[in-house]
């Protein structure tokens, strides 16, 4: 009863905050419209509107109102799920990000698979020998790595893998007559539903090396982190207590020093998630792939006004909710996340 | 009065003088300033003229990067470049700083609901993707570079305001605290004076750290279309704008996207080495 009254507590509070993020963004939007240099039923409309549809526009928008009663309006389209019409694709903006977005959630899932088998595996291990020789090379690589800009590390790989080596694809997300029916929009899902294993390893082809870029910039973190926490943990009494009992120093390392050194990287990896998603803009351009990161990209660069923020709008929705839903996933899974949540209830 | 001589651990009396990494660190981080401040004034006039003859020709002993696709120096154009993208994220540092100290004084000096307000705020503000945020606002005041600078200082405040914050109030308990509003200071004078002069540690070992992070950011902005426009010389709009020709002429993209990488990593280098010297019981993390 008590831990149940504990649960709806901390789910309110943080649903509350989630809301409260969401309302801040929403106005912010608001801001970069009231921002926007000329007349928004213009840009609205679109270069070659007639007066006759900007007026409609401005119509539609209640832009004659005062700016209070805009606001209203603009923030009961957006709860309406009106995030806006691209002047581009001549689609509402909701439409058209939702068609990719499982395209960018299936990169920002494998580039995280990526980031923790690379940097967790590593951390323990530099960790463990702590000065030595793949230590000290991990960790310039990990400066150098988290140092570059991920659109040009994306540029340089795509040149060198992808044109001289030709090891994987330059861009895309498959090959010429390997697509299949589109069922979740997500490539190598809709490969695996139609049975298509061909092109279910000919999207993962196309995937690896965007995957990998992104997931570079954040295995930096992660590497840091593990190895700072694990280095503190390897330190302990504990520790020594495990050894003297003679334990393996797989099985010290793997069943002790580990899960008391998790807790920064769950927590990290957390808020990765949803930060990947806003990365994600820079490496899908650069590999000419779909996604709500692609298409801001190119309503920047069209000019597309609306089409910018509204994905400004659904990106930031997008991170909110990954980080709400990572939240309650860490509070199910880690004790002590839960302890120091719950029990804070007392208070 | 003379202070007592009192013997000094070993271990505090070794912390002079500098290893070989950081000072190795130091010459880079004075290297890319002084570039950054004289760079323009070597430079030949010919990088701001196109001289497509000589358009997309390798590293050679005079054109030492090679030239762009308009013939220009690319060595050059990085000198050229090192001040707008440094000058830039001084810039936008040092604005979103002035905004943080601003939010947390007032959060620490102000009444609770003001305080609880503000960290509200910041929370939003640290809940949200801050690169998208500011490339919105970029994008909506108009691409520009100093679009980009104005929406990354109004994206870029929530951390330093945060942890500024929560060291004020740490601050705010120290006896000497008390003593000045024993004898009458107001809180004005109380804050300012007193409170946030010895808080400021946690920025001075941010500054550094943050310029890296800035150098990043400002060249993704450009690199997506809302920051500097060519022929901006900046280093992020030079990589866009080469873009197309990486399978021709590799150094054109290579050189600026190094150049950002080495800026990057030498300030966050500082910041780190700047840490460790304040908190030794860092060293080796």
């Amino acid at each position: 009863m008590l831990a149940f009254r504990a649960y709806s507590w901390f789910l309110s509070r943080r649903l509350g905050l989630t809301l409260l993020t969401l309302w801040g963004l929403a106005s912010l939007v608001f801001l970069m419209i009231k921002l926007m240099p000329g007349d928004e039923a213009q840009m609205a409309a679109g270069a070659d509107a007639s007066a006759a549809q900007i007026e409609a526009v401005r119509e539609r928008l209640g832009l004659d109102a005062p700016v209070i009663m805009q606001y209203l309006g603009f923030l009961g389209r957006l709860l309406r799920g009106d995030l806006g019409t691209s002047i581009v694709t001549l689609q509402p903006v909701l439409a058209d990000l939702e068609k990719v977005l499982p395209s960018t959630l299936e990169l920002v899932v494998i580039a995280m698979l990526l980031n923790l088998a690379v940097a967790i595996p590593a951390g323990i291990v530099a960790a463990y020998r702590q000065g030595g020789v793949f230590d000290t090379t991990s960790r310039i690589t990990a400066v150098m790595l988290g140092g570059m800009p991920a659109f040009w590390l994306a540029l340089v790989l795509q040149y060198v893998l992808g044109s001289v080596w030709r090891v994987v694809p330059i861009s895309g997300q498959q090959g010429y007559g390997m697509n299949s029916p589109v069922v979740t929009g997500a490539p190598t899902l809709d490969a695996l539903i139609a049975g298509n294993f061909a092109g279910f390893f000919d999207t993962l082809h196309h995937i690896v090396l965007p995957a990998a870029v992104l997931a570079a910039l954040f295995a930096t973190q992660i590497f840091r982190t593990l190895r700072a926490a694990l280095l503190g943990v390897l330190r302990s009494d504990f520790i020594m207590a495990v050894r003297a009992k003679g334990a393996t120093a797989r099985h010290m390392l793997v069943r002790h020093a580990l899960p008391n050194s998790l807790n920064p990287v769950l927590t990290l990896s957390g808020a990765q998630a949803g930060a990947m998603i806003g990365s994600a803009v820079l490496v899908e351009t650069v590999f000419a792939r779909q996604g709500i990161g692609a298409y801001m990209f190119n309503a920047v660069a069209q000019k597309d006004a609306f089409a910018v923020l509204g994905s400004v709008m659904f990106i930031g929705t997008v991170v909110c909710l990954v980080n709400l839903i990572v939240d309650i996933l860490q509070l199910l899974v880690d004790p002590r996340i839960r302890a120091a949540q719950l029990g804070s209830q007392g208070q | 009065m003379t202070a007592p001589a009192i013997a000094q651990p070993a271990t505090a009396r070794r912390k002079e003088g500098f290893s070989t990494f950081e000072i190795f660190v130091f010459t880079l981080v004075i290297a890319l300033l002084t570039i950054a401040v004289f760079g323009p004034f070597l430079a030949p006039d010919s990088i701001y003229n196109s001289d497509i003859a000589n358009s997309l020709m390798p590293p050679s002993a005079t054109n030492w990067f090679g030239t762009d696709d308009q013939g220009r120096d690319v060595f050059w154009r990085l000198i050229v470049g090192a001040q707008t993208t440094l000058l830039s994220a001084f810039l936008v540092v040092t604005l979103y700083s002035l905004i943080g100290v601003t939010l947390a004084t007032v959060a620490a000096a102000g009444p609770r609901w003001l305080d609880e307000g503000l960290m509200r705020i910041t929370d939003i503000g640290l809940a949200l993707p801050g690169m998208i945020v500011a490339l919105g606002f970029a994008a909506a005041m108009g691409a520009s570079l100093r679009s980009a600078i104005i929406a990354m200082a109004i994206t870029g405040w929530p951390i330093t305001a945060r942890m500024l914050r929560g060291i004020m109030r740490q601050t705010m308990e120290q006896p000497f605290v008390a003593g000045a509003q024993v004898l009458g200071v107001s809180k004005w004078r109380l804050m300012t004076k007193h409170v946030l002069p010895n808080s400021l540690d946690v920025l001075i070992v941010k500054w550094a750290g943050d310029i890296g992070t800035t150098v990043l950011v400002l060249a993704s902005l450009s690199f997506i279309g809302v920051g500097a426009q060519p022929p901006s010389a900046e280093w992020g709009a030079t990589i866009a704008a080469a873009r197309g020709y990486v399978s021709t002429a590799w150094w054109t993209v290579v050189a600026p996207g190094a150049a950002v990488a080495i800026t990057s990593i030498a300030f966050g280098l500082l910041g780190d080495i700047i840490q460790v010297r304040r908190d030794p019981s860092l060293r080796g993390n």
